[in-house]
């Protein structure tokens, strides 16, 4: 598969590294405390807007059943990132 | 719960049940690249006191319900104990027990504590360097991007890329290593 289409490859790479340049320059400003209260900030900010789509999604405004969405939602994407690299069993001695 | 409430919890029960721990994952991976979100608190506990883990698990009951089925990871096959945090949002705790691996030992060695404002307490993490040679040893895709993350917002000029080297070397993760350092862009 190709990667997504632009009338210039050459300028999107550009762009992508100049947004990703851009991003590091902002994190290497911040000290080792700013960046780890970011990490708690950006979850709890991650899982508001889950929460929001998830109502969104299934038509309701009902919290507890938004939070069941997402819930569903992780079970999923935990499935889909550990898939082959978790075993329940250890491999048998050659 | 919110995400620093959990962390505080397994942070404190850890102190009280005395466990030797650092915490690894996005929380570690943040603190010295790009910040990111994440829905677990990860920890590596010392298992060189027997009954450790036991006790922790215990003692995080009944806020955070582990599964009584232990997985093991296919890259080193360490072993993992996942929990369940109770109520909303859904977030996890996972435990990955220290095992007699040359590396495992070393970074667990070179922990260093440091101060989290925003738990207003300290925490054990690793140092950036295991932190790099641990995500590209593991090697999924979010591991690679830390591990670039990591090298790219520290500078390898400010990193002890020696022992970077000495351990990708012993793990075959040369090419990984390498692959993440091409991708750093020019930052002047």
């Amino acid at each position: 598969m190709s990667a997504a289409p632009h009338p210039d490859p050459a300028a999107l790479k550009a762009l992508q590294e100049e947004l990703y340049a851009e991003e590091l320059r902002r994190v290497r400003a911040m000290t080792e405390s700013e960046r780890l209260n970011e990490v708690f900030e950006l979850s709890d900010h991650q899982f508001g807007m889950m929460l929001a789509g998830a109502m969104h999604r299934i038509g309701t405004t009902d919290e507890s059943e938004g939070w069941e969405e997402v819930r569903r939602w992780m079970h999923r994407l935990d499935r889909t990132h550990d898939h082959g690299f978790y075993a329940t069993e250890l491999p048998s001695a050659p | 719960m919110k995400l620093e409430e959990l962390a505080c919890l397994v942070i404190e029960t850890a102190d009280k049940v005395g466990v030797d721990f650092m915490a690894v994952g996005a929380i570690a991976a943040g603190a010295y690249g790009i910040p990111r979100s994440t829905r677990d608190v990860d920890l590596l506990v010392s298992v060189a006191v027997p009954g450790n883990i036991e006790r922790l698990i215990g003692s995080l009951s009944p806020e955070v319900e582990f599964d009584p089925q232990i997985v093991f990871d296919t890259a080193t096959w360490g072993r993992r104990h996942v929990g369940k945090c109770q109520g909303v949002p859904p977030l996890k705790v996972e435990l990955f027990e220290t095992f007699d691996d040359p590396f495992v030992n070393s970074e667990f060695a070179r922990r260093r504590e440091v101060f989290i404002p925003m738990l207003q307490r300290s925490t054990w993490l690793p140092t950036a360097e295991d932190v790099v040679v641990q995500k590209l040893r593991w090697g999924r895709s979010k591991d690679l991007d830390d591990a670039r993350d990591v090298l790219a917002v520290q500078g390898p000029e400010t990193l002890d890329m020696d022992y970077i080297r000495g351990w990708c070397r012993e793990h075959g993760t040369m090419e990984r290593l390498q692959n993440a350092l091409d991708q750093i862009p020019p930052l002047d």
